[in-house]
């Protein structure tokens, strides 16, 4: 597919062509954060920050997600004889309706970088029923809508590692169309049907020699720029083998478990699902969750399968590289870094991965008497 | 990655909008439940109810069906959803059947409820016990307590097949003889002479005929000999621990040694990505596990 070019000036009319046909999301600066919004006309794309603070992963699985809705024909009992327990369980009678959603608007994602796209591809497999397991209707009816129009990471930061996990700042994995910022504007590379559709505007020049060569060169040069501080191979096995091992207490020691890093991540796809009821009319909805929490895993009899951070730490290092590997073939981090750009006391994925996927001298599982009491 | 010829399903192979009782061999909504009425409310201990459910649609009634062992997502609309194992018999067609220990708030709620009330059933979901390959061998269930509800469906399963197996042997213990669930069941498994059946509570007790003693030290002085012999082993998490020390004593191998388990799950689909240990989903993969496959698993039990 040909390769095209578009002025730097073009893009807000491009933006706008897409906008007649879909909704349009791309990284806008508000009060000094950039983050994936709805674009109108008027609003400038911010590609000068390289990552906006959150992946554009909410576009498809949104943070909340309302999928069902009740009605009952009478309302809840307000009081009870029976005690509080019965109040706290009181129920509403003769339901006549439920109902369920699946949103799915068309829309085109601008401006997201490889590793936002690759993370998309990564979770396509757990929602996907990669394997022969449940289809999840919701998230794929939105990830069919959607179109992925990403730019080269042009000048990566010292916190990106995409490429010891085989991707790079151009990376095409799950993209519809590349966009590389080259003098006077962007060469737009059309990956697959999605992004030849989405380059349909008139506004498109065939890119000149002289312009795929620079982009190639950027493209060159950026991968100079990533830190790879280790490779895959060995990682799996050893976060087998080092799973009792004492190094993830001391690595665990800081973290506050409030999952920031679970919500920025592109590919954290683990959610919760809770049910209100306001008088006769309800909603059951699912909110991305994070396995930092100790409710995660608890159980109402007070038994938490995970009961110690640590447990809790190395289970979601374990889940990107060596559970989610096993059972989708896949790994579930793009080396975005965002965990540690926002990681409030500083733990970086990076380090984690050094340690823990390596050989280790002696594993010792025993956890000291302060971390078997916290919970 | 590596290509292990797996693929994702796609839309075609969606029932748009059917839930998974209804998309039947296809994958349709899996978070869609199907409406059921309560027709049968059954006390069975002071904190343990059964109720028997029937779909409102009489062709997913018609059509439901399950292995033994399997489980369902049981939730009342507005207060949520949790999931329990299918007790009723796998060949009952008027109705399915759970039962619920009364401990946390969506149990409470289905405490609460009332025949003809309506709630709300996902499933059958989990692997359900390979009752198939174990044909012409001898199986020993081990239960306690609400544990009896995981096993039950299999349990009446093989009484329904018993030809298809050497011998049943099944021990259930109750910490007190009000505490034992499907009383009028066990009476009639105590008529029958072509299983052996032994009941026991943790203290003696006025009028009480049959065993005293934990479970586990009545396992080994019962002393099942391993041959051709599958164990099973459902109840408190302490029992399940120290029965399968003593099945190990009695000489049971981990392939011949069966548990299910629980754990807090949202999905039951194997997405949510809550019920895993280590890279096992018991939801999915689960809830049904030999103890050499628990071996083989991060102590997150």
């Amino acid at each position: 597919m040909a390769i095209k070019f578009l002025k730097q000036d073009q893009l807000p009319a491009f933006l706008g062509y897409l906008a007649e046909k879909a909704r349009v999301v791309a990284p806008v600066k508000t009060d000094g954060v950039v983050q994936f919004e709805p674009w109108t006309a008027g609003k400038d794309v911010e590609l000068d920050v390289l990552l906006a603070k959150q992946s554009p992963k909410e576009w498809v699985f949104p943070q909340t997600e309302t999928y069902l809705k009740f009605q009952y024909s009478t309302v809840v009992p307000e009081q009870s004889d029976e005690g509080e327990d019965a109040a706290e369980g009181a129920v509403p009678h003769e339901m006549i309706e439920v109902e369920s959603l699946n949103e799915a608007p068309t829309q085109v994602i601008f401006g997201l970088r490889p590793c936002d796209a690759r993370g998309f591809v990564q979770m396509d497999q757990v929602f996907g029923g990669y394997g022969g397991f449940y289809f999840d209707p919701l998230y794929n009816a939105r990830r069919a809508a959607t179109t992925l129009l990403a730019v080269t990471c042009r000048d990566p930061r010292s916190t990106c590692f995409c490429a010891a996990l085989d991707g790079g700042p151009a990376g095409t994995e799950g993209v519809d169309a590349l966009f590389t910022q080259v003098d006077g504007g962007f060469t737009a590379e059309p990956l697959t049907e999605k992004g030849e559709t989405a380059l349909g505007f008139s506004g498109f020049a065939d890119a000149t020699d002289a312009q795929t060569s620079q982009a190639d060169s950027v493209k060159s040069e950026a991968v100079t720029k990533v830190d790879a501080p280790f490779t895959l191979e060995g990682i799996r096995d050893n976060l087998h083998d080092n799973i009792e091992d004492k190094g993830w207490h001391d690595l665990c020691m800081r973290c506050i478990s409030c999952g920031t890093c679970t919500y920025v991540c592109p590919s954290c796809y683990c959610f919760s699902i809770n049910d209100e009821l306001v008088e006769a009319k309800g909603e059951r909805y699912r909110v991305w969750d994070n396995c930092f929490n100790p409710l995660y895993t608890e159980e109402t009899s007070g038994h938490n399968p995970r009961a110690q951070k640590s447990n809790r730490f190395r289970n979601r290092f374990s889940h990107k590289f060596w559970y989610y590997p096993d059972k989708y073939d896949s790994l579930l981090c793009s080396g975005c870094g965002r965990c540690i750009m926002h990681c409030p006391t500083r733990i970086d994925i990076r380090e984690v991965l050094q340690v823990m996927g390596s050989p280790r001298a002696a594993a010792s599982g025993e956890p000291t008497e302060a971390e078997g009491k916290e919970a | 990655m590596a290509d292990s010829g797996k693929t994702c399903l796609t839309l075609d192979d969606v029932v748009a909008g059917a839930s998974t009782a209804r998309a039947g061999k296809k994958a349709g909504n899996s978070y869609l439940p199907e409406v059921a009425t309560v027709i049968e409310i059954i006390e069975e201990t002071p904190t343990i109810k059964t109720f028997r459910l029937r779909f409102d649609d009489p062709e997913v009634q018609k059509n439901f069906s399950f292995m033994p062992g399997q489980v369902g997502q049981l939730g009342i609309f507005g207060v949520g959803e949790s999931t329990f194992a299918i007790s009723s018999k796998p060949s009952e067609k008027e109705y399915i059947q759970f039962s619920v220990m009364k401990a946390g708030e969506v149990t409470k709620a289905l405490h609460n409820l009332s025949v003809g009330d309506k709630v709300g059933v996902r499933g059958p979901m989990g692997n359900g016990f390979p009752v198939d390959e174990w044909k012409g061998k001898h199986i020993l269930y081990v239960l306690g307590g609400i544990g009896s509800a995981a096993l039950k469906a299999t349990i009446e399963y093989t009484l329904e097949h018993r030809a298809d197996y050497t011998g049943i042997s099944i021990l259930y213990g109750a910490t007190h003889p009000t505490n034992f669930t499907y009383w009028y069941d066990v009476e009639e498994w105590q008529k029958r002479d072509d299983i052996e059946l032994v009941l026991t509570i943790d203290r003696e007790c006025d009028g009480w005929q049959c065993d005293v003693g934990m479970v586990p030290t009545v396992l080994e002085r019962m002393a099942p000999k391993p041959e051709n012999t599958i164990a099973i082993t459902c109840g408190p998490p302490i029992m399940i621990k120290f029965a399968l020390i003593s099945f190990e004593n009695l000489g049971f191998t981990p392939e011949q040694t069966y548990t299910t388990l629980e754990k807090r799950m949202k999905c039951g689909i194997g997405i949510c990505g809550r019920c895993n240990v280590g890279p096992k989903y018991v939801c999915v993969d689960g809830p049904v596990f030999s103890l050499a496959e628990l071996k083989e698993l991060p102590d997150e039990l």
